[in-house]
C-alpha cells in the first residue's frame, strides 16, 4: 500500500505548546543574575575570581612539596575517623530502617504514624551534620562521641528518606499475598516489602559511610573528632605542606573506600 | 437456581454490595451461597465485578453493605486480629502470582506459614522444621519442590504460578481464591495450572472459587458457573448447563474466538 495514497482518518490538531518551560528557564536566568549582580547581589565577577586565583598562587605553592614528616602523626586520627564511620553508619542504618518504614505511605500503620515520623525527619534533615557537630561539642565536649552523634542523625536523615522513597515503588503485588494469607504488618513487611529494598538500602548504607569518611574531614575542624582535628592544627599554624598530606590522605581513604562498596554492591544486589 | 448442595454452605453472601470511593458500584446486592468443597468459576467481563466478589470473601476489598460469612462468622464485622484468623485458612492465588521475586522459592511457600509460626521467629526467618516441612510438602505437592532453593524470578511463568499454589496450600486452608489464575500463562500450561487446582479441590476437598475470562476453561473446570454483569449475579447453574447462550447472556454481546482459551490446547 502506498503510503501517500492510502485514505487517511483525520490527525488530531496539535496541542498548543507550553509556555510554562520557556518561562520557568526565564525566571530561573533572572533570578541567577540578581544573586550575582552588582546592585543587589554579591557582585559576583567572574574576571576578578581568576585575579583573585592568581594572587592566591604564593600561598597554594607552599602546599608542594608535602611534608611526609607529618605522616606518624595522621595514623590514630585516620584510624579515628574510620571507626567513628563504621559506628555511625552501624547505628544510623539500623534505626534509619524501622523509620524509613513508618515514612512510607506503602507501608505505615497509620496516617499519624506517617505524618509524625516525615515530619520528625524533615527538621532532622534541615540542620548540616556540622551544625550539630557544634552543639554536641558545646554539651558533650571535645571528642569523637559529639562526631558520632552527629553522623547518626545525619545518616537516620539521608537513609530514612532514600529509602522510604524506595518504599513506595516497590512492587505491591507481594504485599497484597502477605495480607492474604492472615499475616501480620510487621511480618508483611518482613517478607514481602523488605526483600525488595534490601538491595538498596544496602547501597544506600554505603553510601552514608562514604560520606561519613568525608565528613569527618569537616567535623574534626569544629573539636568533633577524626583527621579534621589535624586539618585544623596544621591549617592554623600554616603548615601547608603538613596540611597536604592529610588533604592526600583523604583523598586515597575515599576512593578505596568508594571501591569497596562499588564491590559490596555489586556482589549484593 | 443452581445445583443442589452437597454439604452446608461455607461460603455466605448475603446482601453483599461494594461501593468503591468514587462511586462505582463493584458488587450489586449480591446474595450467594457455595459449599463446602465445590469448584465454583466465576465468569463475566473485565469490570464485572469477578476480584471484587473474590476479594470480599476474605476481607480484602471491604463491604459497603450486606455480609459476608466464613462457616457463619462475619467477615465485615471481624476485628483485625479475627480478619487475620479468617484469611489464615483461606489462600489466595494471583494473576500475576504476587512472588517476592527477590528471594526463594521456599521463603516466598513459607509466607503461607506467617500466620502460625510466631512473630519473633517469623521475623529472623528462624522457623520451626515442621513448618518448612509443610511449605516442603506444599511445593511437592505441585510438583517442584527441587526448586525451593532457586530465587523465585528465575522460574518460568507456569512454575511461579505453581509457587503461587504452594504458598496458599502452605496455610493448610480451606478454601482457595484464585483470581485470574492463568491469564498470564500460555494455553499449554493454562491447562497444567487449572488440572493442578482441579487435583487439590478433589483431593484435599477444598472448596475453590476462580475468576476466569475463558469460557471454555470455565466449562472443562467449574462444577458450578456464576455469571456476573455490571456488578450483579446473572447466571448460577453447572458448566453443562452453560451453552453458548447463557455465556451470551452473560456477557452481553456475541461471543468471539478471544473468549476461548482455544480447542488444540485443551488436550495437551
Amino acid at each position: 500500500m502506498n503510503a501517500a495514497t492510502a485514505p487517511r482518518t483525520a490527525r488530531p490538531r496539535r496541542p498548543p505548546r507550553s509556555v510554562i518551560g520557556p518561562l520557568a528557564l526565564l525566571v530561573f536566568a533572572a533570578i541567577t543574575w540578581w544573586a550575582a549582580s552588582e546592585d543587589f547581589g554579591l557582585n559576583f565577577d567572574v574576571p576578578r575570581l581568576f585575579t583573585n586565583l592568581t594572587r592566591g598562587a604564593g600561598i597554594l605553592a607552599e602546599f608542594w612539596p608535602p611534608d611526609f614528616s607529618v605522616l606518624p602523626r595522621t595514623v590514630d586520627p585516620l584510624l579515628e575517623t574510620i571507626q567513628m564511620a563504621i559506628i555511625a553508619s552501624a547505628i544510623g542504618c539500623a534505626v534509619a530502617l524501622p523509620v524509613a518504614f513508618l515514612a512510607s505511605r506503602v507501608t505505615s500503620p497509620n496516617l499519624v504514624a506517617y505524618i509524625v515520623d516525615r515530619s520528625v525527619l524533615s527538621v532532622v534533615r534541615s540542620l548540616p551534620d556540622v551544625l550539630y557537630a557544634l552543639i554536641f561539642v558545646a554539651a558533650l565536649s571535645i571528642g569523637p562521641l559529639p562526631g558520632i552523634l552527629a553522623l547518626i542523625l545525619f545518616n537516620i536523615s539521608v537513609v530514612a528518606k532514600l529509602l522510604s522513597e524506595t518504599v513506595d515503588g516497590v512492587d505491591q503485588g507481594p504485599i497484597e499475598a502477605a495480607r492474604a494469607t492472615g499475616a501480620n504488618r510487621l511480618l508483611t513487611v518482613r517478607w514481602a516489602v523488605l526483600p525488595q529494598v534490601l538491595p538498596n538500602y544496602v547501597a544506600y548504607s554505603l553510601y552514608a559511610f562514604e560520606l561519613n569518611i568525608r565528613a569527618s574531614a569537616v567535623l574534626g575542624i569544629v573539636g568533633a573528632g577524626g583527621i579534621g582535628n589535624l586539618i585544623n592544627e596544621t591549617r592554623r599554624f600554616f603548615q601547608y605542606d603538613k596540611l597536604m598530606v592529610v588533604v592526600i590522605e583523604i583523598l586515597i581513604l575515599v576512593i578505596i573506600v568508594e571501591w569497596i562498596s562499588i564491590w559490596l554492591r555489586r556482589k549484593l544486589v | 437456581m443452581g445445583p443442589p448442595l452437597r454439604y452446608p454452605p461455607m461460603i455466605r453472601f448475603i446482601n453483599a454490595s461494594v461501593t468503591y470511593p468514587g462511586g462505582v458500584h463493584a458488587l450489586k446486592n449480591v446474595t450467594l451461597e457455595i459449599p463446602d468443597g465445590q469448584m465454583m468459576v466465576i465468569v463475566g467481563l473485565s469490570g464485572a465485578g469477578k476480584s471484587t466478589l473474590i476479594r470480599a470473601i476474605n476481607g480484602l476489598v471491604p463491604l459497603s453493605d450486606g455480609d459476608v460469612t466464613i462457616d457463619d462468622v462475619s467477615v465485615r464485622s471481624a476485628k483485625p486480629k479475627e480478619l487475620r484468623e479468617i484469611r489464615s485458612r483461606i489462600g489466595m492465588i494471583f494473576q500475576t502470582f504476587n512472588l517476592v521475586n527477590r528471594t526463594t522459592v521456599l521463603n516466598n511457600v513459607l509466607m503461607g506459614r506467617l500466620h502460625d509460626a510466631g512473630t519473633l521467629r517469623s521475623l529472623l526467618a528462624w522457623y520451626k522444621p515442621e513448618d518448612v516441612e509443610i511449605a516442603m510438602q506444599a511445593l511437592e505437592r505441585v510438583g517442584i519442590v527441587e526448586k525451593a532453593y532457586v530465587r523465585a524470578s528465575n522460574l518460568s511463568g507456569g512454575q511461579q504460578q505453581r509457587v503461587g499454589i504452594a504458598r496458599a496450600l502452605a496455610q493448610e486452608p480451606t478454601i482457595i481464591l484464585a483470581d485470574e489464575p492463568v491469564a498470564s500463562l500460555d494455553p499449554p500450561t493454562s491447562h497444567v495450572v487449572m488440572r493442578d487446582l482441579q487435583r487439590i479441590n478433589r483431593e484435599l476437598n477444598m472448596t475453590t472459587v476462580i475468576n476466569l475470562h475463558f469460557l471454555d476453561l470455565a466449562k472443562v473446570y467449574g462444577e458450578r458457573i456464576i455469571g456476573m454483569r455490571a456488578g450483579e449475579l446473572v447466571y448460577d447453574g453447572t458448566g453443562d448447563q452453560a451453552d453458548e447462550n447463557v455465556f451470551r447472556d452473560i456477557y452481553g454481546r456475541s461471543l468471539t474466538a478471544d473468549d476461548m482459551l482455544g480447542e488444540a490446547a485443551a488436550a495437551g
